[in-house]
């Protein structure tokens, strides 16, 4: 991730913006800085406001409260043409009426420098569409290219203005599963070549995990967490991070702590990561990662309990498992596992399966299987 | 031998484009769907042809029984008479010029005003198009007096703009303008917006475009509604010279005499140049096509 040393690397910095409409607030106060170069990806699901911060830093909608700089420069009343960010919709909103060169040509012939030549403009068109592979296709309407095509007019439309910031509205949502891996692959293809500042917003985890430098958790029009895909999958702030980045889900259960202030799941006592002090009779949540819990063959395993449920992935099965006094963990297992419901499945845990959050949800630390009882 | 080889195959083929076409080939309702269409057209195609009949004809051999419907000697003299004592292409000239220019500009403020009303945000905005809705509503002829006071006022009684200028403030344009524009989806103009475009090339160089086929449909029902205006510009212009067809038309027949000869050549000539701009036109009634702009 590139660093933050000095406010000229800052591409795109939010302090304390907000968004309500009316009494609505849509979007609690943030902050955000984002870096010269850097891909971050808002994540988080569908209405919780993250196209909103887009839209917001696009100018196509106004802050209630804070402010929103871009290269350095307060653009809170500053027109959307002015803010020198380009802006790659959802649902492509290439121009009908217009071929694939029109369409990228679009913002240099309103481009508010002066007037480009039109072999200048020519020059940067058939640039923008080699970056993205559509030289073959420049004379045709967006009506006669493919989804992926079509994903591709728009995202050079975007490049061809050599904005400060790229603002990405889940540009591949609705690509088929196949496409979708490979525009991934070419949008980071694209990022890694320009190297400019890169917002991007999605509901899909395995989008923001694999494509951001860094990831922001929004649910509920509130910043749940901001960090690198692997401090979220290891060390959530609370138990929606945990939830929404890693599948299968992370099951959660609530404890409560016993008199000595030990914490026990099934027959098994935890051992805090951290020297946190457990209150007796305290309610916390326990939360074991599916991923990071294996079917063993070994008696001397974390966990054992009866198998409910196989789910098979292809790479991987992964099996519910019933721990007894109504926990419950989801365990991956080898893809042709033997197991089935009914059996008894002795599991392992390893470092980053257990996580333990207080009564509101929020992350006190990791644990780990300190002491088996039986 | 019950069926060879061949009859089978025939037999197969038929029933296969029964079935393709969908429909059971009942020759009599076929027969029974010509005969009412033939009806149709001939109730729609008769009087045109008895109008061409009568201007080809003398008005005194009219009401001979039988009727002639074909003119024997063809008798031009109706058609001379129009040109000779009549200034029929000045009001055709006075017409074109009028129906033309109401319809570009009208074009011009509903597409502006329904661009607005369609996509601007601005205090008002249910209100003023809440006005414009109840303006529908009032009828011409309640207007037709107050209207002329303030033609009168502005002093441009018989002239051009007294035919301009009050046609373009009905705004059942704008309403229709709205309705093509508000199809267009907001991502459109956002992302011309942050291409660099400004209000007014959003409205020329997307939406325009995009509702080109509305705009014929629009272009069209203007022009025929000033072409055939005649109200108004009765009231408005009495100078013969801006006199428009439809009132110069009506002119040609007196309390005392009713020459259909001429009458029907005037109507018969009238109707040339509005058949020729929807002929031009026609072309541009396609569907309107935003397939490309967005994902489906």
């Amino acid at each position: 991730m590139p660093a933050l040393s000095s406010p000229s690397d800052v591409a795109v910095s939010l302090i304390q913006v907000a968004k309500s409409y009316g009494a609505v607030e849509v979007l609690q106060p943030f902050d955000l800085q984002v870096a010269e170069g850097e891909f971050v990806v808002l994540l988080g699901p569908s209405g919780c406001g993250k196209s909103t911060i887009l839209k917001m830093i696009a100018g196509l909608e106004e802050a209630s409260h804070g402010e929103i700089h871009v290269a350095g420069e307060l653009v809170n009343y500053v027109r959307p043409r002015y803010r020198n960010v380009a802006m790659v919709f959802q649902n492509y909103a290439l121009y009908p009426h217009m071929t694939v060169r029109e369409n990228i040509a679009f913002p240099l012939k309103m481009s508010r420098q002066p007037r480009l030549r039109r072999a200048v403009i020519e020059e940067r068109t058939a640039e923008a569409a080699d970056i993205v592979d559509l030289t073959p296709y420049l004379d045709r309407k967006p009506a006669q290219l493919s989804g992926g095509q079509r994903q591709r007019v728009a995202l050079a439309r975007a490049i061809v203005r050599q904005p400060a910031v790229f603002l990405m509205d889940e540009p591949l949502s609705n690509l088929d599963a196949l496409l979708r891996a490979d525009m991934r692959t070419s949008l980071l293809d694209v990022h890694s070549r320009i190297k400019k500042a890169t917002l991007y917003v999605t509901h899909d985890q395995i989008e923001a995990m694999t494509m951001a430098d860094r990831v922001v958790v929004i649910n509920a029009g509130r910043i749940q967490q901001i960090g690198q895909p692997h401090e979220l999958y290891t060390a959530p702030a609370n138990t929606f991070v945990a939830q929404f980045i890693g599948s299968p889900r992370m099951p959660l259960h609530s404890l409560t702590v016993s008199d000595d202030g030990a914490l026990r799941i099934a027959d098994a006592t935890l051992a805090l990561d951290a020297a946190v002090v457990l209150e007796p009779e305290a309610t916390v949540t326990v939360g074991l990662r599916p991923s990071a819990l294996r079917a063993t063959d070994s008696a001397s395993a974390c966990f054992f309990g009866e198998a409910r449920r196989r789910d098979y992935l292809g790479s991987d099965s992964y099996l519910e498992v019933d721990l007894g006094g109504g926990s419950s963990a989801m365990v991956r297992a080898e893809a042709d596992t033997d197991v089935r419901p009914g059996d008894i499945v002795h599991v392992d845990a390893a470092p980053g399966a257990i996580h333990v959050f207080d009564e509101a949800g929020v992350r006190i630390c990791g644990a780990s299987v300190g002491q088996r009882e039986r | 031998m019950p069926g060879t080889y061949e009859d089978e195959t025939r037999e197969v083929e038929s029933s296969g484009s029964a079935a393709r076409s969908g429909l059971p080939a009942s020759r009599p309702a076929i027969a029974l769907s010509y005969v009412i269409l033939l009806v149709g057209v001939a109730i729609a195609l008769v009087p045109f042809l008895y109008v061409v009949s009568t201007s080809l004809k003398e008005t005194t051999s009219l009401f001979s029984y039988p009727p002639d419907w074909i003119p024997s000697p063809i008798y031009w003299g109706n058609f001379e008479s129009l040109f000779a004592d009549h200034p029929f292409v000045r009001w055709t000239f006075n017409t074109l010029f009028v129906a033309g220019a109401v319809t570009v500009l009208k074009l011009w403020f509903d597409t502006m005003a329904g661009y607005a009303l369609a996509k601007m945000e601005f205090t008002g905005r249910r209100g003023v198009a809440l006005l414009f809705l109840l303006s529908v509503a009032i009828p011409i002829s309640a207007l037709i007096i107050p209207l002329f006071f303030v033609v009168r006022y502005l002093g441009l009684l018989n002239t051009y703009w007294a035919l301009i200028l009050p046609p373009l403030a009905n705004p059942l344009g704008i309403f229709m303008a709205r309705s093509f524009i508000v199809g267009i989806p907001d991502n459109l103009e956002d992302s011309a917006r942050l291409d660099g475009a400004s209000e007014f090339t959003i409205y020329r160089k997307i939406v325009l475009p995009l509702i080109r086929p509305g705009l014929v449909v629009l272009g069209m029902f203007t022009f025929m509604l000033q072409y055939t205006s005649f109200i108004w510009p009765l009231i408005a212009v009495q100078d013969s010279e801006r006199q428009v067809l439809a009132v110069g038309i009506s002119g040609l027949q007196s309390a005392f005499l009713q020459d259909w000869g001429l009458l029907s050549a005037a109507m018969l000539l009238a109707a040339i140049p509005i058949t020729l701009v929807f002929l031009l036109v026609q072309k541009a009634f396609v569907v309107n096509d935003l397939s490309g702009a967005l994902k489906e």
